[in-house]
C-alpha cells in the first residue's frame, strides 16, 4: 500500500509496510495513483520521456523492495502476562472541576479518596512480581490530582527506590499533575525523581479558565501558569510536557499551542478531547475540516519557530524515522491490560486509567494478590493484527488501531475504529512527515 | 532521482530480536487520551546510539 498526500505545499508517498518516505513531484504523484492508465488524459501535458524517467524512478524503489511493499502478515502477538507499567491512581479527587473530565472530576464515577501507602506498596510489588525479565518498568502517577496524596507519591517513590536495585529494575516515573498547589517542595522532588512530568494547561487564558474552573468556580489560569512556569525554569534538559486539550469551543487550537509556546513552555502536547456525541464541547464532525486545517497551520509555525529561541516539541509531531518503535510494538499498541494497568486507591486493577471504576473490566486487586486472566487475554487479542478495518488504513503502524478504550466508549467495540480520532490521526501524521521533509532540507 | 526524493527508507523495524519490551509504554508519555506509537523510540537503539556517541567523543 502506498499512501500519496499533500502537505506544507509538497507531495509526498508513504510506502506503508516498509515506513519508507518520500518526496514526489506532481508527476510522480499522479503516476503512482493510477498506475495503470498514465498515458492520456491528465497526463498528456508531461513529455513522454519525463514520464518514463519517472516510472523508472518507481520501478528502481520497487525493485530494492521499499516501494510497494507487500502486505506483511504477521503473527497474532500472544498474552505472556507480563505487567511492566502502572497508571497509579493516587487519587480519586480532584481541586479542579474541568468540564470534559473523562474520570468525572476525579471521582471515576465512584467515593472520592485517596491511595493508603500500603496499598500503594502492594502495587510496587505486583509490578515488579509481574514484569518478569523487563528491566524497565513506568509508574504514572494519576488520579484525579496526585498532588492531593502528595505524601504517599513521596514514600511510594523512596519504597520504589529502596527495592528497585536489589529487585533487577530500573523504575521511570512520570506524574501528571494541573499544577494548582504545586509549590517549591514539590518541585525539588519532581525534579529528582520523576523521568516525566506533565502539567495540565490548555492554552490560551480564556480557553484554559473556560473549561478548567477550581472546585469553588474560580479560574484557575494565573495560578497554574505561575506554577508551571516556574517548574520550567529549574527542569532543565529532562522530559516534560504541558499537555492541554481542545473541544468543539476552540477548534482553531493552533493558537493555544502558540500560547504555550510563547509563555515559555517547549514541549508540548494538545490533545482532541474525546466526549459522546451530544456534548456541548464533543468535537463535532462538521469541524474536522478546520481542525485538519489547524494542524498544517501548526506544522507550518512549528518550523518557523526551529532555529530559534522559540523552537518547540509538539508530541504528535514527533516522528522517529531513524529509530523508531519496532514492528511488535506497533502491533499492540499501548499494551493496555496487558504490559500496562492501571491501579485504582482500592487496590483494583483495570485494564488502563480509562477502565477505572467499570466493575466489568475489574481484573483483580493488588492487596489480596487476584488476579483473573480473562479481561487482559480479551486485550491482548485486541492487537492491529485482529482490526480488519485498520489493517486497510496508511496510518496503522503508527496508532496500532488506536485507543481501546475510546472505540469501546465511542463505537460500543473496541476492535471497531473511532473515525474521528482516526481523521485526526492521520492528519498528524501526513504533518508530521511533510515536518521531517522540511527538517532534512534546513539541516 | 530526479521525480523522488528519499526521505526515509524502510523505517518499520523488523530486525530479529525486536520486542524487548524495554520501551516507554506510550500512555506514559503525555497522551493518555489516544494511542499514538509512531512518535515513541526504540530503548535499544536509544542506547546503541547513545553508546556509539559516547564511544566517537
Amino acid at each position: 500500500m502506498v499512501h500519496t498526500f499533500s502537505c506544507l505545499g509538497s507531495r509526498f508517498a508513504l510506502d506503508v509496510e516498509s515506513g519508507s518516505v518520500y518526496e514526489i513531484d506532481d508527476l510522480t504523484y499522479r503516476l503512482l495513483d493510477s498506475p495503470l492508465d498514465n498515458t492520456e488524459g491528465e497526463f498528456s501535458r508531461y513529455p513522454k520521456s519525463e514520464i518514463e524517467e519517472a516510472k523508472a524512478e518507481i520501478e528502481k524503489l520497487k525493485k530494492e523492495g521499499v516501494l510497494f511493499t507487500p502486505e506483511t502478515l504477521h503473527e497474532p502477538p500472544v498474552y505472556n502476562g507480563i505487567i511492566k507499567a502502572m497508571c497509579l491512581n493516587i487519587s480519586h479527587d480532584c481541586n479542579l472541576r474541568c468540564e470534559y473530565c473523562f474520570a468525572d472530576t476525579g471521582a471515576y464515577s465512584g467515593r472520592r479518596g485517596n491511595m493508603s501507602l500500603e496499598v500503594a506498596k502492594k502495587a510496587i510489588d505486583f509490578l515488579i512480581e509481574k514484569s518478569g525479565t523487563r528491566r524497565n518498568l513506568e509508574i504514572d502517577f494519576f488520579g484525579g490530582e496526585p498532588t492531593l496524596n502528595y505524601d504517599v507519591v513521596v514514600k511510594t517513590v523512596e519504597y520504589a527506590r529502596s527495592i528497585e536495585k536489589e529487585r533487577g529494575k530500573n523504575i521511570r516515573f512520570t506524574i501528571t499533575t494541573n499544577a494548582l498547589w504545586l509549590n517549591d517542595e514539590m518541585i525539588d522532588f519532581f525534579n529528582r525523581e520523576m523521568y516525566n512530568v506533565v502539567l495540565s494547561i490548555d492554552g490560551r487564558k480564556d480557553v484554559h479558565n473556560s473549561v478548567r474552573k477550581t472546585k469553588g468556580g474560580k479560574d484557575s489560569y494565573d495560578v497554574i501558569v505561575a506554577n508551571a512556569l516556574k517548574f520550567r525554569k529549574t527542569r532543565g534538559d529532562k522530559q516534560y510536557y504541558v499537555r492541554g486539550t481542545f473541544t468543539s469551543r476552540n477548534p482553531d487550537f493552533c493558537a493555544d499551542v502558540l500560547a504555550l509556546n510563547d509563555l515559555g513552555f517547549d514541549r508540548i502536547s494538545i490533545e482532541p478531547v474525546v466526549l459522546p456525541e451530544g456534548h456541548p464541547l464533543a468535537i463535532k464532525e462538521e469541524q474536522l475540516p478546520l481542525i485538519k486545517e489547524q494542524y498544517e497551520l501548526l506544522a507550518e509555525e512549528y518550523l518557523k519557530r526551529l532555529g530559534t529561541d522559540k523552537q518547540f516539541i509538539f508530541f504528535h509531531y514527533m516522528l522517529d524515522l531513524d529509530g523508531g518503535p519496532c514492528e511488535k510494538k506497533r502491533l499492540v499498541g499501548c499494551s493496555a491490560g496487558n504490559e500496562y494497568v492501571a491501579v485504582s486507591p482500592d487496590g483494583s486493577i483495570f485494564p488502563c486509567h480509562q477502565f477505572d471504576g467499570k466493575p466489568e473490566y475489574k481484573i483483580g486487586n493488588v492487596t489480596d494478590g487476584s488476579f483473573d486472566k480473562t479481561i487482559p487475554v480479551l486485550f491482548a487479542e485486541n492487537n492491529l493484527t485482529q482490526k480488519p478495518e485498520c489493517l486497510k488504513c496508511f496510518a496503522k503502524y503508527y496508532c496500532s488501531g488506536g485507543c481501546a478504550a475510546n472505540s469501546l466508549n465511542m463505537c460500543g467495540d473496541m476492535k471497531k475504529p473511532y473515525k474521528l480520532a482516526c481523521e485526526l490521526m492521520k492528519k498528524r501524521l501526513e504533518c508530521s512527515i511533510a515536518i521531517k521533509a522540511r527538517e532534512k532540507n534546513l539541516f | 532521482m530526479k521525480h523522488i526524493k528519499v526521505i526515509a527508507v524502510s523505517t518499520i523495524c523488523k530486525d530479529e530480536g525486536i520486542g524487548c519490551g524495554e520501551c516507554q509504554t506510550s500512555c506514559q508519555s503525555a497522551c493518555k487520551t489516544s494511542c499514538t506509537v509512531g512518535n515513541q523510540s526504540c530503548e535499544q537503539r536509544r542506547i546503541n546510539h547513545t553508546f556509539k556517541n559516547t564511544e566517537e567523543k
